[in-house]
């Protein structure tokens, strides 16, 4: 399956969710501890064949996440290191984009998550501890949740609730939040360690995923808190990104810092199902396409960029 | 033609099968008249999934109808610096507050909007779009094979051990970013770790990369380890000495130095920048560095075992049993890290922009550059003198120095004076007139104190994980026994019992020492024989020793005070020694002492020893050898002397030679690691890389921690086209190789 290089480390990559052979990818020289960083939207050749670029954006520092807009198909959100979140538009050309430079985290922005419900409006979390609300049509944040006490690594919307969101955070907790309500609606101690990321189910809407330092991934349903749906061990580091199936209610795919790629099903037995062993480096991003059934992306800190099938070889010519 | 329209473009403007349009007229109506446009309707609509192949959504540069329409922002003049100035003097009349913001917003994208509604057909244009400096060329590299080594440095859970880095130019920001991220990051890969861990191999990257180590900034979580977190920071004060501290100062002046070359200037612009306040501020700032390093010195020496005990833990913790690690992931970082000081050393390190114009720049450059001359001449040349020249702390130290010296020498009178100005102009009441000027001295005395602890503190002792010895009866004699019978690694474990246990013993810290040298660790060799000297400051075995330890790491300074203070405290030759000179020691001073020794008793085959190591301190290697061969026929049976005869020769050129001084080491002492790989050296160096090989094979064999050989290794099968035994190599799979390379 196809193969991209990117000439800085991959932070992230997310299938657009207008076309099926789309995909963006946020990258960061040095790992992103300094320099410089780039945005690659990328097209998938129509039968096996290479990937091709069609735009790539450069910043002032590393790009560390970016989120395709549920409203327009043209339209990128990039979390960047040195905090801004800015706004691509595909359809401009490249000296009109960033089409929006916001400045507001204080510290270095980390993931950037677009509203599917109410498709005007996106979170970013930052770890200067806080996670904002933007829309579209506004220059400055709607909202700033502040509760957390150390950075904030993602936050995720739920596919269901336009209004509510989780967040996961170093300092050991995820949260729940509803937009209209001015704290925390939940608070969930859900790791020893540092939760790196979260994401909802998206056929349950109670149920959320939280992937941390400690190796593990924790299922969780909202209702019932207590312990966890599932606890998934088998990466053998940090666990990066944790990601829910848009196809399937229990499947989940993780990467982690054991370079590893995996793909979970929380409701079995042996809930690991495939593991890709492909990256070199810290596997750092991972998607599951919402239009192709089983299509995968990973990217990590070997500058590349893989899509596969799920069940086929990554590495594949 | 309704306003409106004239403004927006009307229905003309929007682009067809593009539903965003950043026009700032479209912003302007919107924000004059107050309602939405219709552009802005059309991008809430939501496209429909297009499944089909297509770039019909993407800009594709030749879109000839988005450029010709009017009032699109393809359409340069039409920007309001041009005709934007026309349309807002026609609208003068209207509400010019707003109109006045609305204009704000459109030239300055960069500040925060203060208010007013915006759309996506409004976005500002980011013009601000410049890039971080490049670094493109080899610093750029250096500095990214550098942070993967840290990066990568997880995987074999090895102490990161970074090699020195030439000068990168880095600003303040650029060192925040790389204090803060790689703390934070650091948490995340080296999750196996301890807490302590962490921190000494952040510590590593930014002492290295010359950062001041602040990492509570955003270190530890809260609440977590609190305990680790409290005994960090006590021993963070240990490991990271003083001038770190300090380095805020240091990377503030330097920067200063970069923007104004004349130093004169730079009060003068500070003032400007700051305002007159800003002294006081500065000073305040000072201040609290100051306290801080008043603590940090409380806790030093007593805190030297607690120390020593921490890195046993981190070292410990980091044993990683993954074997994925082991074989396939350890070997991009070695093969990073050896890939790295090529890099380094074919560098020729050029005086580029990151360069202040100013003299302690040029100087220290050229002190650079000197070194680096001697490195890459002698790289591949016997004793690991290049390599060990790869002493991180040795970089720090020539930096700290020439920073004492330059900056009392040259900017206190400036500073004096222009503060004096200020003062006469009132900005600053009396009371801080004095303080700033009592902290300033503070400051410089702290400078010195500073740098002092640094030399001691860079000598810290770094025991094994897991010996076996401890506890056991008598480590000291087992310890002997073992070093006479040549098994160098177990005589280490078992002297390291001994000092753990006696910590006092000068011998044992003598013997730990002599056994690392021979074992070719030089760092560690210099901290134990430092503990001896700690312990016994006369024992001339021990300053003979660090002598010649300083002259292996290019160390003049230091290996001159000790060559020195053997003389002084050696009983035939002491008279000859003027304590006076004891401050200021010049190379010419202390080789004509060891001559006239040398005259005294021409018999003495150590004064005959000195003077080599003198001589290759001054890098006049002939007399060198001659000294050394002196000593020899004095003492035909020490096989360290025959080793350092064959490292002279080695890098006089004369490599043929060296391998027979190094072959009479090794019949002396067949356990002698540093010959086995020296003799590896000489034969890569007459291009025989096979033989090398086998040569630094048999020294692993026997010392498996000899870093440097490892590195030497790898060099070597490259160029004898063996990469097939690289994976070997860098998952140090020993016994492949020794398959392969029988000696």
């Amino acid at each position: 399956m196809p193969l991209f290089k990117t000439p800085f480390n991959g932070y992230s990559v997310k299938f657009s969710p207008f076309y099926e052979h789309r995909l963006a990818v946020a990258t960061a020289q040095n790992f992103g501890i300094l320099g410089n960083g780039r945005l690659h939207v990328l097209d998938l050749s129509p039968s096996p064949g290479p990937i091709s670029e069609i735009a790539a954006f450069d910043t002032a520092d590393g790009v560390y996440d970016v989120a395709w807009s549920e409203s327009h198909d043209s339209l990128l959100v990039a979390a960047v290191a040195d905090g801004s979140v800015k706004l691509y538009d595909l359809s401009l050309p490249p000296a009109s984009n960033p089409v929006r430079s916001l400045h507001e985290h204080t510290r270095e922005a980390h993931s950037a998550d677009y509203n599917p419900v109410r498709r005007d409006s996106f979170l970013t979390a930052s770890w200067d501890d806080t996670v904002k609300l933007w829309t579209v049509d506004r220059p400055t944040s709607v909202r700033t949740f502040k509760e957390h006490a150390y950075c904030v690594y993602s936050a995720a919307w739920n596919p269901r609730h336009g209004d509510v969101f989780a967040s996961a955070s170093g300092d050991c907790t995820a949260r729940v939040w509803d937009v209209r309500e001015p704290c925390s609606t939940m608070i969930l101690p859900a790791h020893e360690f540092e939760i790196l990321s979260c994401d909802w189910n998206k056929y349950d809407d109670c149920v959320i995923a939280t992937a941390s330092v400690d190796k593990s991934i924790k299922v969780w349903d909202v209702r019932s808190y207590r312990v966890p749906v599932a606890v998934l061990n088998g990466h053998s580091y940090a666990v990066r990104k944790v990601k829910f199936s848009p196809h399937r209610g229990s499947l989940i795919a993780s990467c982690s810092y054991d370079m590893t790629v995996c793909l979970w099903d929380y409701m079995v037995e042996d809930a690991l199902i495939g593991r890709y062993d492909h990256h070199t480096e810290f596997a750092v991003g991972v998607d599951m396409s919402v239009l192709v059934e089983g299509l995968l992306a990973s990217t990590g800190w070997d500058e590349l960029v893989y899509v596969w099938q799920h069940g086929t070889d990554p590495r594949a010519p | 033609m309704a306003m409106r329209d004239l403004v927006t473009g009307g229905a003309a403007c929007a682009v067809p099968g593009s539903s965003s349009s950043s026009n700032p007229f479209g912003a302007l109506a919107n924000a004059l008249i107050g309602s939405s446009s219709k552009t802005q309707e059309r991008l809430k609509e939501i496209p429909t999934s297009a499944t089909t192949y297509s770039d019909g959504n993407v800009y594709t540069g030749t879109d000839e109808p988005l450029t010709t329409l009017p009032g699109s922002e393809f359409d340069r003049p039409l920007q309001p610096n041009v005709q934007g100035a026309e349309f807002f003097r026609g609208f003068h009349s209207a509400d010019q507050s707003r109109l006045a913001d609305v204009w704000e917003e459109i030239h300055n994208p960069q500040l925060p909007y203060s208010q007013g509604r915006g759309s996506l057909t409004h976005l500002p244009i980011e013009q601000n779009n410049q890039l971080q400096p490049d670094f493109d060329g080899p610093p750029q590299r250096v500095l990214s094979s550098f942070l993967h080594s840290f990066v990568n440095s997880n995987q074999g859970g090895i102490p990161f051990r970074p090699t020195p880095l030439p000068v990168l130019g880095l600003s303040e920001g650029d060192k925040q970013c790389i204090r803060d991220r790689s703390s934070i990051m650091a948490r995340h890969f080296f999750a196996d770790k301890s807490e302590d861990f962490i921190n000494a191999q952040v510590n590593a990257l930014l002492s290295s990369l010359d950062i001041d180590g602040d990492i509570r900034a955003r270190g530890p979580l809260p609440g977590r380890f609190r305990e680790l977190e409290d005994y960090w920071n006590e021993s963070q004060g240990m490991m990271k000495p003083g001038p770190h501290a300090a380095d805020g100062w240091v990377a503030e002046y330097t920067q200063r130095r970069v923007e104004h070359g004349d130093p004169n200037a730079w009060a003068h612009s500070f003032e400007l920048q700051h305002g007159a306040n800003g002294w006081a501020s500065e000073f305040e700032h000072e201040q609290s560095q100051i306290a801080s390093l008043n603590q940090m010195k409380g806790a030093n020496i007593a805190n030297l075992a607690a120390m020593e005990q921490t890195r046993m833990l981190a070292h410990t913790l980091a044993q990683n049993n993954d074997p994925k690690f082991q074989n396939s992931k350890f070997l991009q970082f070695v093969s990073k890290m050896s890939r790295g000081e090529i890099i380094m050393e074919d560098n020729q390190v050029k005086p580029n922009a990151v360069s202040a114009p100013g003299d302690w720049a040029t100087e220290y450059q050229q002190q650079f550059n000197g070194g680096h001359a001697w490195a890459d001449q002698f790289a591949h040349e016997a004793n690991g003198w290049a390599s060990e020249f790869a002493a991180e702390h040795d970089q720090n130290g020539l930096v700290d120095d020439q920073w004492v010296n330059e900056f009392s020498k040259l900017h206190v009178q400036d500073w004096a004076e222009e503060f004096g100005n200020q003062f006469g102009e009132g900005a600053l009441g009396e009371n801080s007139a004095d303080n700033w000027a009592n902290g300033y001295d503070d400051y410089l005395n702290e400078q010195i104190a500073a740098k002092q602890r640094s030399e001691t503190s860079r000598g810290v002792y770094e025991f094994s994980d897991m010996n076996p010895y401890v506890g056991h009866p008598n480590p000291l004699k087992e310890g002997q026994e073992l070093f006479r019978k040549g098994l160098l690694s177990e005589a280490v474990l078992a002297l390291e019992a001994e000092v753990l246990k006696n910590s006092d013993n000068a011998e044992g810290w003598r013997l730990l020492g002599i056994a690392h040298a021979e074992n070719d660790d030089d760092q560690q060799a210099i901290a134990a024989m430092m503990r001896a000297q700690e312990v016994d400051p006369t024992n001339l075995e021990v300053l003979l020793a660090l002598g010649v330890s300083h002259t292996n790491e290019l160390e003049q300074a230091a290996a001159l005070k000790y060559l020195y203070s053997w003389l002084r405290h050696h009983p035939k030759y002491g008279t000859l020694a003027r304590p006076e000179m004891s401050d200021s020691l010049y190379y010419a001073d202390v080789a004509r002492l060891f001559n006239e020794a040398a005259q005294m008793s021409p018999e003495d085959a150590d004064v005959h020893v000195v003077l080599g190591v003198l001589f290759n301190l001054s890098r006049e290697f002939d007399k060198a050898i001659a000294s050394f061969k002196t000593a020899l026929k004095l003492k035909p049976r020490d096989y360290s002397l025959w080793n350092k005869l064959g490292a002279t020769q080695a890098n006089s050129v004369q490599s043929a030679d060296a391998i027979d001084a190094y072959q009479q080491a090794l019949d002396l002492k067949p356990n002698y690691v540093r010959a086995w790989a020296n003799m590896g050296i000489s034969y890569a160096n007459q291009g025989m890389y096979e033989e090398s090989i086998r040569y630094y094979v048999r020294a692993l064999a026997m010392n498996p921690k000899a870093d440097n050989a490892w590195q030497y290794l790898r060099i070597s099968l490259s160029c004898a086209s063996r990469n097939d035994m690289m994976q070997a190599c860098d998952s140090r799979n020993l016994d492949v190789l020794q398959k392969e390379f029988p000696l």
